[in-house]
This record gives structure tokens, sequence and C-alpha cells, in this order.
């Protein structure tokens, strides 16, 4: 199934910034930020379709997810 | 401080603190050990001085009986990262309720003033009364114990904050100062006056990088006492690295408190700028006074766009292996670093950038400087100009001040000259009184009086209670964009227990960023005061003397005149919602009114007897 992954701030770092992404039914996104190697201590917020999800949330096809790091300010 | 127990929550008056009280108006001077009244006196910072402030009544913040309380935290100091905090009380210029009465506040920095003034030996410094003409405080280390001297300062005045530094350490040695700019000198005019404290980097350098004290006009009651600054001066003390505190060190530094807040070359998130990529993606980056527009025209300050033209560099606090801030620099043909230009945190940055039309990051850094230098809140001043250039765009028949609109750099640049030379009241005194004059309140953007941060308010219903401004003294700024919540009860929850606990910082002299998302009541915590002080205490006892501490800051509102009906956010978030942001709608009429409800009933039982 395809994904459309967007990456936020310094997780475009030597990745990208939005593509299409083929996965196998059922990941989750935890799989996805595994597979793209994501440092876990900025892991932050993640967006499937513009709603706040969690790392455990499974992906269906054609879902738009988007993941951030932390926010704080200052 | 003299330590005559190990035990500060059941003992607390065996704990002293040294006070040196002066009478500005005579000169007379008294030092005196002060018995600890509670765990919130031993902790220091706010959780002291507003037990002194609430024993007064003070109706007007420019009278001589609003004191001026300088004092540190338990941990100023110390050995333990960020420990660099300084602290200024009184009644508020610029805060203030409806009934015309100054609020309550306190304002803090870093820099190495307060490690300095700590080491002198003294813990508070209280200032009665003004002094007939200018005049800075000399605060020695000596073998009998601190002293203090007032001497002449009219060869300081009209001096910027940066100027005044580098007048002052030509004849100071081995100390740092604290001073405000000519914004606190024309304090009249001027309610935002900032404090600055100098930093290790600023004296080495002789470059403008001094951290603030801003928030709530501080450096303005200052210059109303006629002080222009304080000289810090004393030996370095710093205690050998015990291993306990070596270890909180790394968890500081590598810990999720401050991973994000570290620089990228070192795998980090880049500093607060970070929140710009974040928070554009719900489009809740402020826009031309905090109306966010859904397209694109935040990214242009985007670091990877700025990086292309100006030269970047992360660093740190003295000792601090955090590196919370990036200085930018203008860019040299060959790519070296040019001509140092301001420090980009997030706040500064967006609101002299985004948030009033400036789309350059040069213009912007340059006009940072320029409010750095008058020695005004960045905060309250970006606010104010922002508040003015929505009245003009929305009246283009009848502006207001120099006709300034969005994006006009040249005329904001002269608003804040103006402002900051006291030749401009309608912005020196704050969005708050300007919105009233021109009986046009609703998008002024300030909570009870004192201007909010660069996070929308349709993001955080918690600035409605936060007790020192914005973000500083209530963490629910991320409650919705980072954790999703848009539930009443993770609202009440948030508010209620535990996201007040940000305020901890401003009692026991670290940083935020030590520990943001968890506050002061934290094993790390009591394995610093053990390992530093040989003190025995338990996070419950710290969070509970943090709760006190904050109810009693809404306590003094209260007693300060504000109504219930000032608890509120402006009133454009609800009257006419902005679309355009991407995130659940909290800020309702309905979704406000039941959790002011819902808050009041857990706070206001608690509110009960606490200045018996």
């Amino acid at each position: 199934m395809v994904v459309n992954v967007k990456l936020v701030g310094l997780f475009q770092t030597g990745r990208f910034k939005q593509k299409d992404r083929e996965y196998p039914a059922g990941i989750k996104v935890q799989d996805v930020i595994n597979e793209l190697k994501l440092p876990q201590q900025h892991f932050g917020i993640v967006l499937v379709n513009g709603v706040h999800a969690d790392i455990d949330t499974v992906l269906t096809e054609g879902d738009h997810l988007v993941i951030m790091p932390i926010v704080d300010g200052g | 401080m003299k330590f005559q127990t190990t035990d500060p929550a059941a003992n607390p008056t065996a704990i002293l603190y040294k006070r040196c009280t002066i009478d500005l108006r005579s000169g007379d001077m008294s030092f005196a050990d002060i018995p600890c009244r509670n765990l919130e006196d031993v902790l220091g910072g706010f959780g002291r001085s507003f037990q002194d402030l609430a024993e007064r009544e003070i109706e007007n913040a420019y009278c001589e009986e609003n004191p001026l309380i300088v004092n540190t935290g338990l941990l100023t100091g110390s050995s333990v990262m960020t420990g660099m905090r300084t602290y200024f009380s009184g009644y508020s210029p610029i805060k203030g309720s409806k009934a015309g009465l100054p609020a309550a506040m306190w304002s803090t920095g870093s820099g190495r003033f307060g490690a300095k003034f700590k080491w002198t030996g003294l813990d508070e410094l209280i200032f009665e009364n003004r002094s007939e003409k200018p005049v800075y405080v000399v605060i020695t280390e000596t073998d009998a114990g601190p002293q203090v001297a007032l001497k002449p300062a009219e060869h300081l005045f009209g001096l910027s904050t940066h100027d005044k530094i580098m007048a002052l350490q030509k004849g100071y040695a081995d100390a740092h100062f604290a001073v405000i700019g000519q914004a606190g000198e024309n304090w009249q005019n001027n309610y935002m006056g900032a404090v600055a404290l100098s930093t290790e980097n600023q004296l080495k350098e002789h470059e403008d990088k001094s951290r603030f004290a801003g928030r709530g006009g501080m450096g303005s009651l200052m210059g109303y006492k006629n002080i222009l600054a304080l000289v810090a001066q004393s030996s370095d003390k710093f205690k050998p690295l015990s291993e306990a505190i070596k270890q909180v060190n790394l968890n500081v530094i590598k810990g999720g408190g401050s991973a994000r807040i570290q620089p990228l070359s070192r795998g980090g998130g880049g500093g607060t700028w970070a929140a710009y990529d974040v928070l554009q993606e719900f489009h809740a980056v402020p826009v031309n006074n905090f109306r966010p527009q859904g397209n694109d025209i935040p990214e242009q300050l985007f670091r990877e766009n700025v990086e292309k033209e100006y030269n970047i560099k992360s660093q740190a606090c003295y000792r601090c292996g955090i590196t919370c801030h990036n200085n930018i620099s203008e860019k040299n043909a060959d790519g070296s670093k040019g001509e140092f230009l301001a420090k980009f945190d997030y706040e500064p940055l967006n609101l002299f950038s985004t948030n009033i039309g400036i789309h350059d990051a040069g213009q912007a850094a340059r006009l940072i400087q320029l409010g750095d230098n008058y020695g005004m809140d960045a905060i309250s001043l970006g606010v104010t100009i922002s508040y003015a250039l929505s009245y003009n765009e929305r009246h283009p028949e009848k502006t207001i001040l120099n006709g300034a609109t969005f994006g006009d750099y040249e005329k904001i640049r002269e608003l804040i000259i103006q402002a900051g030379e006291g030749t401009l009241p309608e912005i020196g005194q704050g969005s708050m009184r300007l919105s009233q004059r021109l009986n046009e309140t609703s998008y002024a953007y300030h909570v009870k009086g004192l201007e909010i941060a660069a996070y929308q308010p349709e993001t955080n219903p918690g600035y409605i209670w936060a007790i020192a401004g914005g973000h500083m003294s209530m963490g629910t700024y991320g409650l919705l964009t980072r954790e999703g919540k848009s539930d009443l009860e993770s609202w009440v929850r948030g508010i209620t227990e535990d996201k007040l606990h940000i305020v901890g910082f401003d009692m026991i002299g670290l940083c935020k960023f030590f520990d943001i998302t968890k506050g002061i009541g934290t094993q790390m915590v009591v394995d610093c005061l053990k390992s530093e002080l040989d003190l025995d205490v338990s996070t419950d006892d710290i969070r509970a003397a943090v709760r006190r501490a904050f109810l009693r800051g809404l306590a003094l509102e209260l007693r300060q005149g504000y109504t219930k009906a000032e608890f509120c956010l402006p009133a454009e978030v609800s009257e006419n919602p902005n679309q355009n942001i991407k995130l659940p709608n909290i800020t309702s009429r309905e979704f406000i009114e039941k959790l002011e409800k819902r808050v009041w009933e857990i706070f206001e039982p608690e509110l009960e007897g606490l200045f018996d």
C-alpha cells in the first residue's frame, strides 16, 4: 500500500521532505519511524490524516502521515 | 544561606538566608539572617518574594512602598547545570487589573550575575523607596561577609544595556552586571523595561549577548528607583563535581528534557527555533498580530532558509551543556561569520518577524537587537507593536503613531526607538492601555495586562491562569499541539496539576530546560539538593511547595482586583475564530466556560487562607 509520508524539521536532514512510500499492509507508525531511522529522543508528534495519532496507529492505503520532532518554546 | 538542619520541609526555620535591605532615600542599609517560613522560602525566587509582596498593599507600581526584590534560588551558583538564575520581583507597572491595581510579578534570567551575586554571600537584596539621583549598586564579597555600596551613576545614564555593561566592566574585574537600558530610565513612559544580565561571552567578546529578565517591567521599576545597574563582585565558588551531580548534568544534556534544544551538529533539534517548523504544520505560527493565514509565509523564517544568507552559530550559557540559543550574524562573501546581529530564540524571533509582517531574518535580528539594547521586554514590545500595526491595517483612513503597517521595517524600527527613548508611551505602556485608549480591545493579545508569548491563544487556554506571563508560568502551550489533547479533562488536569509546575524553576535557580516537562519535583532535583547542600527532601514536598507558591500568585492576582471576567483570552479568539488553524477548536465560548468552571472549582478552595 502507499502512504504519503511528510517529515518536519530536523527529520528531513539526510532523508526527504515529503514522499509517497510503499509499505506492507498492517504497518504501524512505529515501523515507519524505525525504517527511516528517526532519532527516538526527538520524536514528538504524529498526525495521520491531520489528526494526532500515536506510534501504535495502524496505517492504511492512502494515509497521509506527518512525523514531527517535539516542540518547546523559549 | 545557613543550614542548621538537613530537613528543610520539616524545619524550614532552621535555614536562614542573608538579606540586605537598602533604603534608597536615606542610603541606610541593614543586613539580617532571616529564618525561612516554609519550603518555598528555602527554595527561593518568587516562592519567597511573593510571600513578602503579599504583606504589602500596593496601589501603584511607581510608589516608594513598592519594593524591588532581587534574589536567587537554592541552586543558583551551584555545580548543577543551568544554575544561573536571578529573580527580580515587585508590583508590576505593566501588568495590572482593570481596577487599576498593579499585579505582583517576577522576572528571571540567566547570565552569570546570579552566581556572582550568590557568591558574595548575599541571598536577597530589597530596595525600599527611591534614590533622588541615579545610582548603581556594588555588592562585594569580603572576609567580613557581603558588603553593599551605592555609587553615583550619572556617567551611565543614557547608555544602552550593552554599553552600560561594557562601561562597568572596565572598573570591576571578576564581576558580573545587571543593568537597565534607556527604556527603564524612561519608566514614566515605558512600563516594559527589562533587566539585562551580563554573560561570559559578552564580557569576553564585547558583543551584545546579554540575557534578559524581561517580563513585567522589572527594569522600569528599577528605573523608577533610580538604580541603573547592579554589580556583583566575587570569586568563583564552584564545588568540585560530585558523582551524583555529574550524573544529573549528563541526564540534563542527553535526557529528553533538553535533547531537542541541542544544536543540530550534536544531533539535537536546533534550539527553540525548531518550533517554527512544527507549529507551521498546524498553521499556528503567529502571523500579523496572531492571525495565521493558512499559507506558507512563515516558512521564510525556517532555519534552512535563513542559513542560506546568514551565519548561524549555536551557543550555550556559561558552563551549560544545553547550548540553547542560536546567534545570527552577517555572512561575509567568503562564507565566514560577519557582524553579530542577535540571538534567535523562538519568542523574539517570531514576534519581531512573522507576527509583524517582517520575513527577512536580518531585519528581524536587527529589531531584536534594537529592543534588547534599549532594554525592553521582547514579548511585550513585539506584541504591542503588532497591535498598533493591526489597528492601522483596520483603519487606513485614521492611522495612529507613524502610520506603520505590517512589514514596514523602517517605520517599525522608528517605533522601537521612540518607545525605548521614552517618547512613545502608546507603545511603551503596553497593549492593554493602548487598546483601551483606542476602544478596540478584542485584538490586543494580552492576558491580564501582560502580552502573550508567541503561541496562538487558540492552542493554549492555559494562558488564562498563568500568573507571570504566557508560557513561563503555565506550561500548557504544547498540550494541544504536542500532545493532541482537546478534551476538557486533559485541560483541567493540565492547568490544575501537571503544567503549573513549570514555575518551580522560578524558585530554585534552575532554567526550565533542566527538565521542562517534569518540573522540579523529581529525583534529579532531590539528588542535587542532597549532593550540593546535604538536604533531605522528597519529591512530594517539593511539588507541594511549588503548588502553594503558584496558588499564592493566583490569590495575589485576585487580591489586586482582578475579577474572574478578566481571566480571559483576547476576545477575537472566540468572536472571530481563525479557520486557518488546523487544530481542534478548544477556545469556543462553550469550552472555555466549562473549563473556567472546573478549574476554579479546584483552585478556589485551595486559595482560602493562603495569606493568613
